[in-house]
């Protein structure tokens, strides 16, 4: 498997208070990749160490192949980026912020660029500054797409704005992707979002890596257990328990990773059985995630 | 080229005013400073006359000279401030590539005021009665001119790309320098730290030196 960025133990410190610690990720070719962590995990710290907007203390990036932040020129030239906040001079109109960005990029696509114009709605003689918020999602999606990067880095695109213009950035990216096979590194808090359009996912926490799987695995091994006659200890489990509580009754419930069916028997094995298994959307699986990496049940 | 004229564009709509109000001024400047020659019956005193007025407002090259440097140099970098230049760093070129483009698409619409002293001082020179003994220098006034610019705005746009701490470190120096020197005058020691900076800085062998030369458009 190809990834279209590769981060080695990455080291960076932003002041005292924050870290980016020990950092490995690997974000395969042609994947959607959703970026989780909750508001100052660290998450835009590590994309604008991507992009070479920030120097690293240690480690490696890799990124299309070629080395950040060595190689950025290149790099850039095959990367869409869409930033957290608004970042486009606002005295300019939104057909001259067209034209400003496709006289830097070699393989700007015109014809998409008018094709998303319209499907979006914009008003092309409208200044930046005064559109509204998702408008500005929306042109910012516009230039990123147009520019016909092989990845698409885009940090929080959706975030506070309506349902219907996240629909339409989502539904214009997946008609990118389904096209050019791009790779598209998307990070968020809007966990149930990313479950509908990622195929990877990450999971970023104070500064640290939580985990990095499939989505699907994620999502079918991640449950709820309801188990009875638990022992006090437990040893080698085949999976992760992420939370364990004493329920009503006798039982306990667990919340656990890395689930399959046939791990059933392990139970059987210590002496306790299952009574049920509960499927876990994607958001209650992410959060048990965050709650057990930090109360440091591995 | 096409992303000098990208520059050049949003630079243009950032400091259009400002290009405007300077090329306004700089076109005035040598008309209004030798409005008194104009007249055929000029004496040597007259010249001498002549020489003091065109002298004080030789005074606003240099202001003129270095506002326009300044301001332009502001309105350069405005855009990228903003954008925490987010936008600049994520484009695919070189930084000092960007920085180059930057600075030249700047110094491109500051040949617009500096275009419009040469031809208020041509003119100036062309239509006004030189009294005899004396000289008009529209071209040496107008490279002077140019050069002042040139150094302005690259002192400024210099201050201007970098950081509010870079800013911050500058204004602390020239603070520091100012609370020592009133600390000298108050306990009576011959330090004069303002007057020997002004000196090196304005009157040394360095390009500031420009702003303090003779800015004379007649002259013997």
């Amino acid at each position: 498997m190809t990834h279209a960025i590769e981060i080695e133990r990455l080291q960076y410190r932003a002041g005292k208070a924050f870290a980016i610690q020990d950092l490995t990720l690997h974000v395969p070719s042609g994947s959607i990749y959703g970026f989780l962590g909750p508001n100052g995990s660290g998450k835009t710290t590590t994309i604008r160490l991507i992009l070479g907007l920030l120097r690293a203390l240690s480690g490696r990036i890799t990124v299309l192949g070629d080395r950040m932040p060595d190689d950025h020129p290149r790099i850039l030239e095959r990367v869409g980026y869409v930033p957290e906040q608004p970042h486009l001079d606002p005295t300019l109109t939104v057909a001259e912020l067209i034209r400003f960005q496709s006289a830097f990029y070699r393989r700007w696509d015109a014809q998409r660029a008018a094709l998303l114009t319209k499907e979006f709605q914009l008003d092309e003689q409208r200044l930046f500054g005064r559109l509204s918020k998702g408008q500005k999602a929306k042109l910012m999606i516009l230039l990123a797409l147009a520019q016909r990067g092989d990845l698409l880095v885009l940090d929080e695109p959706t975030d506070g704005l309506d349902p219907v213009v996240r629909r339409d950035i989502l539904a214009a990216l997946i008609t990118y992707v389904s096209e050019s096979g791009a790779t598209i590194f998307i990070s968020s808090h809007l966990v149930h979002e990313l479950e509908r359009v990622c195929d990877w996912v990450a999971v970023m926490d104070e500064g640290r890596l939580v985990t990095e799987l499939p989505l699907e695995k994620m999502k079918n091994g991640t449950k709820r257990l309801v188990i009875a006659d638990a022992p006090a200890v437990i040893n080698d489990a085949p999976f992760r328990i992420l939370a364990r509580e004493s329920s009503n009754g006798s039982g306990e419930t667990w919340v656990v990773s890395n689930w399959e069916p046939t791990m059933t028997s392990f139970f059987e094995r210590i002496g306790a059985s299952v009574r049920d298994v509960v499927d876990l959307d994607l958001e209650d699986g992410f959060v048990e995630l965050l709650r057990s990496f930090r109360t440091g049940v591995r | 080229m096409v992303m000098y004229k990208a520059l050049l564009y949003t630079q243009w709509k950032w400091a259009r005013l400002i290009i405007l109000l300077g090329t306004l001024a700089g076109f005035s400047l040598p008309l209004l400073s030798l409005q008194g020659a104009a007249r055929a019956d000029r004496g040597a005193l007259q010249a001498q006359d002549l020489l003091r007025a065109v002298q004080s407002w030789g005074t606003l090259y240099p202001l003129l000279a270095a506002a326009l440097g300044l301001l332009v140099a502001i309105a350069t970098w405005t855009a990228d401030h903003r954008g925490r230049h987010v936008h600049a760093l994520t484009l695919p070129l070189p930084r000092w590539r960007y920085v180059l483009l930057r600075f030249a698409a700047g110094m491109t619409l500051l040949a617009v005021p500096i275009a419009a002293v040469s031809v208020g001082a041509l003119l100036a020179a062309f239509t006004a009665t030189i009294p005899s003994g004396l000289q008009a220098y529209p071209l040496a006034l107008s490279l002077r001119f140019a050069l002042a610019v040139l150094v302005a705005y690259a002192v400024f746009f210099a201050i201007s790309a970098g950081t509010a701490r870079t800013a911050g470190i500058i204004l602390a120096v020239v603070a520091a320098l100012v609370v020592v020197q009133v600390v000298a005058s108050i306990a009576n020691l011959q330090l004069d730290l303002i007057g020997t900076s002004q000196v090196v800085l304005l009157h040394g062998l360095g390009p500031l030196a420009v702003f303090t030369s003779r800015w004379m458009l007649v002259d013997v």
